[in-house]
């Protein structure tokens, strides 16, 4: 028997700008980490974010794409609270939904917010990846309980594991943090090297 | 046909069929009438067969989406909404990090939920060791408490059940075993219908006949036993072999050796049914223990005075080198009286170090008067022991035993007075047991026997001394080659054995003075198996197992039966001994081995008790075979006899049986899929391997080169037809042991009666580089440094320069990488060029054009006899055997120079690639 293969991303809604708050002065305290990694507004429901990725590759690769990947996308996984997705696809197209997901620069129609859709994990299991999201937020927790005591420096970059550990310089805004993206999907690849094309 | 709405049906073509006839009640036209009409007609033909179908198929449909909505529902992952993580609308960091919580806890329940939910059958529920090859098809092939929901779960999968129709033998052997079930109830029948009359007429002859004394068989002195007589039932499949007590225990699980082909003329378990080789490495050294039935080793028992018996063992070589000599003085008192082993190798008649027969242990029968007085042995008492019979026990591989009865029996007659022989092969058993647990495991299976109910023994005493060892997880920590001799309960009537309680810490220094003082040298009385009446009171005194199965039933529930003072006393003996040269000198991970003796027919009972104790680390003692036995001690850096030693006759008919059978099994192989000897490319132009491929080719060794006949044996490997003229006669190989060679090498005793073109020596080789030696491969010296051929000298020094120096050693730890890791992109430029003078630096590997080429044939120096990768080491190992001759000048004339003189080449039969080893003499 033919068994069905799929491809599993692990995607973060990053949000570079500015957070749009009224009083300024909570802006300056709150730490960037927390900024960057914002909760998404509840508005925004799995299906608004597979519209989004369809019409992403539809943009991109045209019919042909969204023929292609309509067949076996879904949305495993969405939380608003942490801005965190697991994405379907079939392995063989996994490209296209990340070429999309790369492209996208705004939230869709109402709330048409800017961001970054970051693919942190490629990965054969649903559950590889949901083992990353876990760790992440690990991560994640206590980046934001250090933050709030003292700001990053480069010595707490290296205990983070691997080349995730990276991503606590994410100070800069968006240049700053598409650097470490940029290492992670490397790292992706190499190890999703049988997808083969 | 018409549809009725009231019919219960599919909700979907009712529905279709429901709407013309609702239209018709409006109005009857003729036209809405004839539409109705065709509606029915046209819904007549097709809907008839599409309801009966979609019925079940809505049943079935019904079944599955209720299946796929709980799949669905285990494999959703609950997420919180954005609200939740904002405080009044805001950014903040106290619901951040909750909100990543609840994430990590959804995510984390939500893995756990979908594995739950995957389907898992009843049959792979259970541990690897207790799957069943038709599990899925069998019910009765699954623990008892999982049989139920194996049997639902086939009826609902549908599986079917492996009930065939009985083959034509099947059916033959049913019939008749129903006519023989009918004709017995009918014999049953007519005796009662006997017994019954004459119960009413004579009373008297109700008796039962007198027992009859039956005539005790004469002990057959200096004569070689008969295998015991089989049960008819199994005769026909014991014949040239004997089974082992545990036989069909063995043959349910194991792999055992081919019924016409018994080793050593025994049923012996080769290796068991699972796979076992790591699991047998972690219960060997980590936790758990491995044992096996050795119940084929061979038991000789020789009875005489202590003068006589003490010539008798010299004769045999104990005792008679200069090392040695202290044995039969004070360092050996505790082996001559009883209360320690001896472990080592026996010669032929007077004629050590050469003729070596076999490694063998030697057990002295302790003395029942008091032993107290260690070192002063009186006059008069001296006297009194001349005349006193002593018995001892010779224990020794089966492959060795006829050689080892010959030299013993002409020795026993040529001793004043006179020793007597008793061959013990069926009559006394043995069982080993090695690893952390075996202690524990030993302990739970071995009660030591008790006059009295409860289990108290005077302070010291051997039984005592015997249980409170609970807390042992090595064998090896006991004093050395201990022995300890009593008598145990029937272990079926403390069956199932449970776990036995192990004393915390705190007893720990009552432990430690135990082991120090060793009560038991004081109070060791004579051993019962060393009595031929007490073995035999024994072995009939076991009550079969439907009586033990009723004093079961009368004990108390949770309880085991109360001993009698009529039950079975089983004598034995056992003792811990140590690999004594393991590896790595004495490193303190290496286990001890516990070795008892008892009456063969004990074996079985204790075998069982050992094998289902639960241990308190979990599991039960696993058992192995010959494979796991040959690992174990291949691990150990220790020879297997007789595998390991080719200069002995068992040694060498071990050989020729191993070569035959690879020799088959390349045979068996297509031509394209073989190893082709005669094109081996050996370097330097020389094509063909050295000798028989399959084979450590001993001859050719020792012939050296025969230019006629290399090519045709080359040529007559690839024709199996031409290959069996005739098994050549051996070779004089002369095993030298480990003592005499050390002492050979390093000139301290010259040995002048030594042939040295035929000695051989078994060595360990530790690999300096990578590569996996395998058996057969063959082991090369290093061209002398004295040699005038210039090609040979730089051989010589491109094999040196391959030798790791121990900077380069360590770094190779550290880094665990043969190749430097690949560099980034973007590294810097000084980093490249590191990389770069490294990578200049670095010696030849394996398959590079500057990698030196084995030396040649007249480097040959002998063949490695078991190789593989060991896990013990964490890299390829091997043991194998060299001349002596041709190593005596290297590692004389590298004396100064440390190792280098034991350098050699190892490369595996079939193989052109070389491989730098150190070898060493191994025990």
């Amino acid at each position: 028997m033919v068994r069905l293969k799929h491809r599993y991303l692990l995607v973060n809604i990053l949000y570079p700008g500015p957070v749009a708050t009224p009083r300024g002065k909570d802006q300056q305290t709150l730490p960037d980490t927390i900024q960057f990694h914002k909760p998404t507004s509840d508005s925004l429901t799995p299906q608004m974010l597979m519209r989004l990725i369809r019409d992403g590759v539809a943009e991109l690769f045209g019919d042909y794409g969204v023929g292609v990947v309509a067949g076996s996308l879904q949305v495993k996984y969405f939380s608003a609270a942490t801005s965190t997705a697991i994405v379907r696809v079939s392995r063989a197209h996994y490209r296209l939904v990340w070429a999309a997901l790369t492209f996208a620069t705004r939230l869709p129609h109402p709330l048409d917010e800017a961001c970054v859709m970051q693919v942190v994990r490629v990965s054969g299991t649903i559950r590889k990846s949901e083992e990353e999201a876990v760790r992440r937020a690990r991560m994640g927790i206590r980046k934001a309980q250090s933050a709030g005591t003292w700001m990053w420096d480069e010595s707490t970059i290296g205990q983070g594991h691997g080349n995730v550990g990276s991503e606590g310089g994410s100070v800069g805004g968006a240049e700053a943090g598409a650097r470490p993206g940029i290492e992670d999907i490397e790292d992706d690849r190499s190890e999703s090297g049988d997808s083969g094309d | 046909m018409t549809p009725q709405p009231s019919a219960p049906g599919p909700p979907r073509p009712l529905k279709r069929k429901d709407a013309p006839s609702s239209s018709n009640t409006a109005g009857s036209t003729n036209h809405n009438k004839r539409r109705k009409t065709q509606v029915a007609l046209d819904a007549s033909g097709p809907s008839k067969r599409k309801d009966a179908q979609s019925f079940s198929a809505t049943t079935k449909n019904a079944r599955h989406d209720k299946r796929r909505q709980t799949t669905k529902d285990a494999r959703a992952i609950s997420s919180q909404a954005s609200s939740k993580a904002f405080k009044n609308g805001e950014l903040d960091v106290d619901k951040f990090v909750k909100a990543r919580e609840y994430e990590i806890k959804a995510l984390e329940q939500g893995m756990a939920r979908a594995k739950k939910a995957l389907a898992e059958r009843a049959f792979q529920q259970v541990p690897k060791e207790l799957r069943r090859r038709t599990a899925s098809h069998n019910v009765k092939r699954v623990p008892k408490r999982l049989q139920r929901r194996a049997a639902r779960e086939m009826v609902e999968d549908k599986t079917k059940s492996d009930r065939r129709k009985p083959s034509r033998h099947m059916r033959l052997r049913i019939e008749t075993a129903k006519r023989l079930r009918a004709l017995s109830a009918k014999q049953r029948a007519r005796k009662d219908a006997v017994v019954k009359d004459q119960g009413t007429t004579n009373v008297q002859s109700d008796q039962r006949p007198v027992s009859v004394k039956s005539r005790k068989p004469r002990v057959k002195k200096n004569a070689l036993k008969d295998p015991p007589p089989a049960p008819a039932k199994f005769r026909k499949r014991q014949i040239g072999k004997s089974w082992l007590p545990t036989h069909l225990y063995h043959a349910k699980r194991a792999h055992m050796t081919s019924p016409k082909e018994p080793l050593w003329r025994y049923a012996v378990p080769l290796t068991p049914t699972m796979k076992s080789y790591r699991p047998t490495h972690r219960a060997s050294g980590d936790r758990g223990a491995v044992a096996w039935d050795m119940s084929y080793m061979a038991t000789v028992s020789l009875a005489g005075t202590e003068q006589s018996l003490q010539g008798l063992l010299r004769a045999l070589g104990i005792g008679v080198s200069p090392e040695t000599k202290q044995l039969w003085e004070t360092r050996g008192q505790r082996w001559s009286l009883g209360t320690r082993v001896w472990e080592g190798w026996l010669y032929c008649r007077d004629s050590f170090p050469l003729q070596a027969i076999a490694p063998a242990t030697v057990i002295w029968c302790a003395e029942n008067e008091p032993t107290s007085v260690l070192g002063a042995v009186a006059e008069e008492k001296a006297n009194v022991q001349r005349k006193t019979v002593r018995k001892l026990l010779i224990r020794v591989h089966p492959s060795a035993f006829h050689q080892l009865w010959d030299e013993v029996l002409r020795l026993a007659k040529v001793q004043k007075p006179q020793v007597m022989v008793e061959d013990l092969r069926f009559e006394i058993g043995s069982i080993e047991i090695t690893g952390p647990a075996s202690t524990e495991a030993l302990l739970g299976a071995l009660w030591p026997n008790t006059s009295t109910s409860c289990r108290d023994w005077p302070q010291g005493s051997v039984e005592a001394t015997w249980s409170s060892l609970a807390e042992i997880t090595n064998p090896a920590t006991l004093p050395e080659n201990v022995l300890f001799g009593f008598d145990i309960v029937d272990p079926r009537l403390h069956h199932p054995p449970r776990t036995i309680a192990i004393p915390q810490s705190t007893r720990e220094s009552a432990l430690l003075s135990t082991l120090s003082k060793w009560p038991c040298d004081q109070t060791q009385t004579s051993p019962k198996l060393f009595d031929r009446n007490a073995r035999l009171k024994a072995a009939r005194a076991l009550p079969s197992q439907k009586a033990i199965n009723r004093r079961k039933s009368f004990a108390v529930p949770g309880t085991y039966p109360e001993p009698k003072p009529s039950d079975a006393q089983i004598p034995i003996l056992l003792y811990a001994t140590r690999n004594l040269q393991s590896r790595n000198g004495g490193q303190s991970r290496a286990q001890g081995t516990w070795n008892f003796l008892l009456p063969w027919k004990a074996v079985l009972p204790v075998w069982y008790s050992i094998m289902y104790y639960p241990l308190s680390t979990g599991g039960q003692p696993r058992f192995g075979g010959l494979r796991e036995k040959r690992q174990i001690v291949f691990e150990a850096g220790v020879p297997w006899f007789p595998g390991d030693f080719p200069g002995t006759a068992a040694g060498y008919a071990w050989e020729v049986r191993e070569r035959e059978k690879r020799k088959e099994d390349w045979a068996k192989r297509p031509r394209g899929k073989r190893t082709e000897w005669s094109s081996v490319d050996l370097g330097n132009g020389k094509k063909g391997e050295i000798g028989d491929g399959w084979a450590c080719d001993w001859e050719r060794l020792l012939t050296g080169m025969a230019p006629p006949t290399t090519g045709k044996s080359a040529e007559a490997a690839g024709d199996p037809s031409s290959k069996s003229d005739s098994v050549s006669p051996p070779p004089k190989l002369c095993h030298i042991t480990s003592a005499a060679a050390s002492s050979l090498l390093s000139g301290s005793s010259p040995l002048h009666n030594i042939d040295l073109s035929t000695a051989l020596a078994t060595v360990t080789l530790d690999l300096l580089v990578r590569g996996v030696p395998q058996t057969c491969a063959r082991i090369y010296r290093l061209p002398s440094s004295s040699a005038i051929d210039p090609t040979a000298i730089s051989l010589r020094n491109s094999w040196l320069a391959l030798v790791p120096t121990p900077e380069s050693r360590r770094r190779g730890r550290e880094q665990k990488q043969p190749f430097p890791s690949r560099l980034r992109r973007d590294a810097p430029p000084h980093v490249v060029h590191r990389q770069l003078a490294q990578s200049l630096l670095k010696p030849p590997q394996a398959g590079e054009d500057e990698y030196p080429v084995c030396p040649g044939e007249e480097d040959l120096i002998g063949f490695v006899t078991t190789g593989n990768f060991n896990l013990g080491e964490g890299r390829g190992t091997g043991i194998g055997c060299i001349l002596l001759g041709r190593v005596l000048d290297r590692v004389r004339e590298g004396r100064d120079e440390g190792m280098k003189g034991r350098l050699c080449v190892v490369r595996n039969a079939g193989q052109s690639v070389g491989r730098l080893a150190r070898w060493d003499i191994a025990g």
